[in-house]
């Protein structure tokens, strides 16, 4: 007899649950994959996937029913953002963890950081974090006095057209609380037909490394590398700075329930072990700690080539949360952090683009057999977005092989 | 003169090396040599990127270090150096970023190549059109996300389709590895600058 949804969730939730505490699950928990493919697949146009709620919505759903995983994390990301947006919220965590990343809240703000598809770029593109140079580095002292006032003041007026004077912010909060609404009915939707479908609910709330929402948010990467060496001191002042703001706004929802906060790293491959440790690990650790010392595990994007750094992973206490590797070979990682640290990924995702369904099941026989004994490892791409062509029979071939071998 | 700029340029002092590259120059240095210089420089930069001991972030600073150089320097240079070549190079269609594109482009024209930059998010038609034109020893194709890879697909093939056989053609990006290079039919692949620049190296022939 096939098991209700409700047992399903329960076995999935139980999957990944014991991944995390690095324990071996009955099967390894596959953590879907996302991106493109799911208004591809729908029939829908990548315009609409980021402005009506309701084709969104079913889009999700049916791409969740026809590709089921353990876990639907990659797929809750429709769309790219304004980095410092949440943070001038700051001291309201009432309101602070509510902007979307959609592109009715990019029409809204008229954010020039992002492209949204039928906007600025053609209507089947993917929604494209673009950045900019938002702040001139004399400003760094500004920025370390005050963040939260910083970025409210002077960097959303220069972020967002619709926020440029304080005439216009007026109509453009209260716009975008009126939005809200029609946001909340889609996700409120969108968790219901999750839990229809037999996911475990696995609310989960953002954090960022201070470096990165300086390079991504204020004053773009290039400029930011550059920084580094020119005033060095004034940029580790700022990333000490942002660790509250951050950590306020990650911990907005704890009252909710959330226990998992998403970091997707940015700048980690930029640097070399020396600057790492001075510029970007220690806030990073900072706010991983902080976190958790609220019961807030954090399942960490390490962007591009980690291996250079991934000793100072086990500074942090074992089972602190998940670590998902880009280029890094997870089987790399597991030599230095069996024991210590639950991975994720290990399936390029040019396998999925460009194999074959045999290619993909023996790549996944043998990843699982060095990944699987000893437990603590999820299963997915190592970059979650599947573009709009990928082969149906390969997204097939990648479950049927985690359920085989797994 | 050469040595100490070339050790301030690799050791990435900004402020030091283009001190001492204008004292030079202002003293009647030869703009050539201090080309070369820098040229060097920059080729070592990429070595040790290469071999690990050197990241993005020294990438992007000795790029910056070198186009500041070349700021007073190329003005006291008369007449084209001579090129190892041709890039058209451009990020493909739906795909906007730059940052990788641009990172290549430094490297690849301080080690003497002529490059033509299209822009990014470039429809598979421009491309055919700006190759057409330019006629160029190595066509580059950038992309970041991963929506980029069929683009590249599409962009290869068109210009195949166009009779264009004779240039060579080298994809990258964060999201190429061989896999992508053979759905292509690219005749390269690299996922950072400097494993880029030794391909185009090897493209058109050039013995280290």
């Amino acid at each position: 007899m096939a098991k209700s949804a409700q047992e399903l969730a329960k076995e999935r939730l139980a999957r990944i649950e014991a991944a995390i505490n690095l324990q071996e699950p009955d099967r390894v928990p596959l953590s879907g994959i996302g991106g493109d493919i799911i208004p591809a697949y729908a029939g829908i146009t990548h315009h609409e996937y980021c402005y009506d709620y309701d084709k969104t919505r079913q889009a999700l759903k049916k791409f969740h029913r026809d590709f089921p995983s353990d876990w639907s994390f990659a797929a809750g990301f429709t769309g790219v953002g304004v980095p410092p947006l949440t943070y001038a919220f700051a001291d309201h965590p009432d309101v602070s963890a509510v902007f979307a990343m959609y592109g009715t809240v990019h029409d809204l703000l008229g954010d020039v950081c992002t492209r949204y598809p039928g906007r600025e770029i053609g209507e089947n593109c993917s929604p494209q974090f673009v950045g900019g140079t938002f702040m001139k580095p004399e400003e760094y002292d500004l920025l370390s006095e005050d963040p939260v006032g910083f970025i409210a003041d002077k960097l959303l007026p220069r972020i967002c057209k619709n926020l440029e004077t304080p005439r216009k912010a007026m109509a453009t909060w209260v716009r975008l609380g009126m939005e809200y609404g029609k946001i909340s009915a889609f996700m409120q939707g969108v968790s219901e037909d999750m839990e229809e479908l037999g996911y475990p609910s696995m609310p989960i709330t953002m954090g960022m490394a201070p470096l990165d929402l300086i390079g991504d948010g204020f004053r773009d990467v290039t400029n930011v590398m550059l920084d580094i060496r020119r005033y060095p001191e004034k940029v580790k002042k700022a990333c000490e700075a942002l660790v509250e703001p951050i950590l306020k706004v990650g911990l907005a929802l704890k009252p909710l329930g959330v226990k998992l906060a998403f970091i997707p790293l940015h700048l980690n491959e930029y640097l070399s072990p020396k600057l790492y440790k001075e510029f970007y690990w220690p806030y990073l650790k900072e706010i991983i700690l902080g976190l958790l010392k609220e019961g807030i595990k954090s399942p960490v994007f390490f962007e591009g080539r980690h291996d250079a750094h991934l000793d100072t992973i086990l500074e942090l206490p074992a089972g602190w949360g998940i670590a998902q590797f880009d280029k890094t070979d997870v089987r790399l990682a597991k030599k230095v952090l069996k024991g210590h640290t639950c991975i994720m990924g290990g399936i390029p995702i040019s396998l999925i683009i460009s194999g074959t369904p045999e290619k993909i099941d023996a790549y996944v026989k043998e990843l699982l057999e060095e990944m699987k004994p000893g437990g603590g490892y999820i299963l997915t791409a190592n970059v979650s977005v599947a573009p709009k062509d990928t082969p149906i029979e390969n997204m097939h071939a990648l479950i049927k092989a985690v359920e085989k071998y797994g | 003169m050469q040595e100490e700029l070339f050790n301030k340029i690799v050791d990435m002092d900004e402020e030091g090396s283009i001190k001492l590259a204008k004292e030079y120059l202002e003293g009647g240095g030869d703009p050539q040599k201090l080309l070369e210089t820098c040229r060097n420089a920059m080729g070592v930069i990429g070595d040790k990127f290469e071999k690990g001991e050197y990241f993005l972030s020294e990438l992007i600073l000795g790029g910056e270090i070198f186009s500041s150089i070349m700021e007073f320097t190329l003005p006291h240079i008369k007449g084209e150096s001579e090129k190892l070549g041709k890039i058209v190079l451009g990020t493909v269609k739906d795909d906007i970023h730059n940052i990788g594109k641009d990172i290549f482009k430094a490297f690849v024209e301080a080690a003497g190549f002529e490059v033509i930059d299209i822009g990014v998010d470039v429809p598979v038609e421009e491309f055919v059109k700006q190759v057409q034109e330019h006629k160029p020893d190595i066509i580059g194709m950038s992309c970041l996300i991963t929506a980029g890879i069929s683009s590249m697909k599409k962009t290869v093939e068109a210009i195949k389709a166009a009779g264009i056989t004779d240039a060579k053609i080298i994809i990258g990006g964060g999201r190429v590895d061989e896999e992508v290079r053979q759905l292509t039919g690219a005749d390269a692949w690299a996922d950072d600058a400097a494993k880029g620049v030794r391909l185009c190296k090897e493209l058109v022939g050039v013995k280290e």
